[in-house]
């Protein structure tokens, strides 16, 4: 009798947690699942936009052809370029704002609210903004202020029309804007580290060099992880400051991967090329993700 | 930093808004539910003309909303019932209605798409729609651009204007000739004196504005003339096959080399601001029509239009611009046809033309013109396109491709890269997505859509 009452609320608990779930399960696959899907079918095709020619089987030619393609390449060896140094510099600069506004000073929310606001402004228009900012010329605002910061012995360059400086321009700009969020995470990890370990720590002898490493970095280690992952996959997905700043120019020096794609689903009506390049994409983020969460977890097991 | 951008793109997807357009599935699972209301153009009363228009400025918005809402007043039968489409992706929404077989009655759009529109069997003739002397009464280049394949698919009311704005007295300070007519262009090299001349008295050296904040269409209908002057083309225009020798033949080279030699001599002004010219930092201004109302303001009788320099025997300029058609899936072309030919009466012309400072499509609304007219401001675009200076976008449904790989192209030779280089990649690209599409072979069409 017992039993079958357990079972009951067990079923129903179940039931219920199946019936909780089904909500954010039917958007995964609404939204992920069947177009991911749908994308992995298309790349194998000859589809175009509104073509009124049959739909060709191509078997690979589309990968054939996109890993032939110095372009889209050049895209891969961007996107890793631009992750290598972002997702260190970005997540280093993150916490140092994090600890800077840690503090208890006046006016502390003030502060917290300006590094913040460059994340809630778009990305297009944080683009078109620093367009302007990245002026030709020695009247242009970054050329004015370096060649004022080096006394006059600055060069004006036109950072995004120049093979060299594109790429970074792009980058300062996407930390720039992506700092702020990470800030606010690595905030609330630093928050929630309670006040005694820092205290004993002190009562140990430990300088405030000492405190850091061996008391807040080990306490912040699943906020950073996060953010290290979180930021490793956007910047897998830099689109919009390539299409506003740089069309992927001067000569493929700053293009990405999902540039290229957009470029050739929506410019060219390519859509099966375009297809072939997010399933590459999506098969780099996912091995991507895959190491670093191992790596990451492996370290947690040693400490 | 948006967490469901994060759940986008480890999909893959990369681009959220993409999906509508990509996956005919969900756009079929959209339509479904936003058509449970009641929707589209199979439930309209018999008498309705759905019109779909780009959204340009407001005063155009305007003038077209006050002519449906007259044409309504005055028809017995019809009721034209208009919706404005956002121009950013203008032709993206118009491929999404045209899979869920939701296009309107009447569709407006940009010039140089309608190959591809009409290859897809989106587009009926209007041939035996519109009148002979409505049709001889328009202009050239109008009957021109809306002509494929031996049928007549689109008309616009008005066309475009492409030349070059200068400042009168800058010019004559640097004592440089000013040409008066289209059959007086400047010449590639007394161009670049006359840039030599206007940059030796320039503080910065930049005194021309190519337009460069435009958006990719700019750089096929402004620079794409400079290569047919000097003998080359986009395309091979007998057989729209191939690009290979045209657009990356010697002549093209030569054009394009001479385009770098401006950007290398620190002649052209970026325009990021959108005010090169209105600011006087430059002297001369590539534009068109629609830049009149400012630059006249800015400048006043120092505004001065001329033609845009030729680059071999004759000069060659733009053309076309936003026009209409009529779709296969509309049950009353008729009452269509009838709407178009009202759009098309001298004063409804004149009124668009005054809204966006377009050159009247027809010869009896130029001359009654004020801006037009045989001695007012803008008669150098209408006489280009009258005399056949102008030269429309290649007709072929790979125009899109084209356009974007001219664009590619054209910034690539902005940025330094060698001319030759940056066509031959251009050109790798049209021909292998005509090579593709099997050489655009005509479809037979299914009607319905």
């Amino acid at each position: 009798m017992g039993r079958t009452q357990r079972g009951g609320a067990l079923m129903r608990e179940s039931r219920a947690a199946w019936l909780f779930c089904t909500p954010a399960a039917l958007g995964l696959l609404i939204f992920i699942v069947v177009p991911f899907v749908l994308a992995l079918a298309m790349s194998f095709t000859s589809l175009r936009l509104g073509s009124p020619l049959p739909l060709e089987w191509v078997g690979l030619r589309q990968y054939g052809r996109i890993f032939s393609d110095p372009a889209f390449l050049q895209a891969l060896v961007n996107n890793l370029i631009f992750a290598l140094t972002v997702v260190p510099v970005q997540t280093a600069l993150a916490l140092g704002l994090a600890l800077l506004l840690n503090q208890r000073l006046r006016a502390m929310a003030v502060f917290r609210t300006l590094f913040f606001m460059p994340v809630v402004f778009p990305l297009s228009l944080v683009a078109v903004v620093w367009v302007l900012i990245y002026a030709p010329g020695p009247n242009g605002m970054f050329n004015a202020a370096l060649s004022a910061l080096t006394f006059g012995a600055w060069q004006a360059r036109d950072f995004l029309h120049d093979a060299h400086l594109a790429l970074p321009a792009i980058m300062l700009t996407s930390i720039w804007q992506g700092a702020g969020f990470q800030m606010v995470v690595l905030l609330a990890g630093l928050q929630a580290i309670p006040g005694e370990l820092y205290e004993a720590a002190r009562v140990d002898g430990a300088g405030p060099w000492q405190r850091f490493w061996h008391v807040t970095l080990p306490q912040l280690r699943n906020p950073l992880v996060f953010v290290v992952i979180v930021t490793s996959i956007l910047s897998f997905r830099v689109f919009d400051q390539v299409r506003i700043m740089t069309h992927g120019g001067p000569h493929d020096a700053s293009t990405t991967v999902i540039y290229e794609a957009v470029q050739a689903a929506f410019d060219r009506a390519q859509v099966a090329r375009g297809a072939a390049m997010s399933v590459v994409f999506f098969l780099v983020v996912v091995l991507i993700t895959l190491v670093q969460r191992r790596l990451l977890r492996q370290e947690r097991e040693v400490a | 930093m948006r967490l469901s951008s994060i759940l986008t793109c480890m999909a893959g997807i990369g681009h959220k808004r993409s999906w509508r357009w990509r996956c005919p599935t969900l756009a079929a699972l959209a339509l479904l539910l936003a058509c449970s209301g009641g929707c589209g153009g199979q439930a309209e009363p018999a008498g309705v003309v759905s019109v779909w228009a780009h959204a340009g400025r407001a005063v155009e918005r305007n003038t077209l909303e006050q002519q449906v809402a007259e044409y309504n007043a005055r028809s017995r039968t019809d009721r034209v019932k208009l919706t404005f489409i956002p121009e950013g992706s203008y032709n993206g929404q118009v491929q999404a209605a045209a899979l869920a077989g939701d296009l309107p009655d009447v569709l407006e759009f940009d010039g140089p798409y309608l190959y591809t529109y009409v290859w897809q069997g989106r587009l009926r003739p209007l041939d035996a729609l519109l009148p002979e002397t409505l049709r001889d009464g328009l202009l050239p280049s109008i009957i021109a651009q809306g002509t494929y394949r031996g049928h007549l698919y689109s008309v616009g009311t008005f066309d475009s204007g492409l030349g070059l704005w200068g400042d009168r007295r800058a010019l004559e300070q640097a004592g440089v000739r000013i040409p008066k007519g289209p059959a007086d262009a400047w010449t590639s090299s007394e161009f670049d004196n006359v840039l030599a001349a206007l940059a030796a008295r320039d503080p910065d050296g930049a005194v021309l504005d190519l337009k460069l904040n435009y958006p990719d269409e700019w750089f096929t209908y402004a620079f794409s003339p400079l290569i047919e002057s000097a003998g080359g083309d986009l395309i091979d225009r007998n057989a729209y096959r191939t690009a290979e020798g045209v657009l990356n033949g010697p002549a093209a080279v030569r054009a394009m080399r001479r385009i770098q030699g401006w950007f290398r001599s620190g002649y052209v002004d970026p325009n990021l601001d959108d005010a090169a010219f209105v600011q006087r930092r430059v002297a001369l201004a590539w534009g068109g029509h629609w830049n009149y109302p400012r630059y006249h303001k800015a400048l006043g009788n120092d505004l001065v239009l001329l033609p845009l320099p030729r680059f071999g025997p004759r000069m060659v300029t733009g053309e076309g611009s936003w026009s209409w058609g009529i779709t296969r899936r509309c049950r009353r072309p008729e009452a269509a046809a009838r709407f178009l030919r009202y759009l098309l009466q001298p004063d409804q012309v004149l009124a668009i033309s005054e809204a966006n400072g377009g050159v009247p499509a027809t010869r009896a609304a130029i001359a009654r013109s004020p801006l037009y007219g045989p001695h007012s401001p803008l008669r150098l675009f209408a006489e280009q396109l009258r005399e056949g200076y102008a030269v429309p976008r290649p007709r072929t449904p790979a125009y899109p491709t084209i356009s974007a790989a001219f664009a590619q192209a054209f910034r690539a030779v902005r940025n330094g890269v060698a001319p030759k280089r940056a066509l031959d990649r251009a050109v790798q690209m049209i021909d292998r997505d005509i090579r593709d599409n099997h050489g655009y072979p005509d479809v037979a069409v299914t009607g319905g859509r």
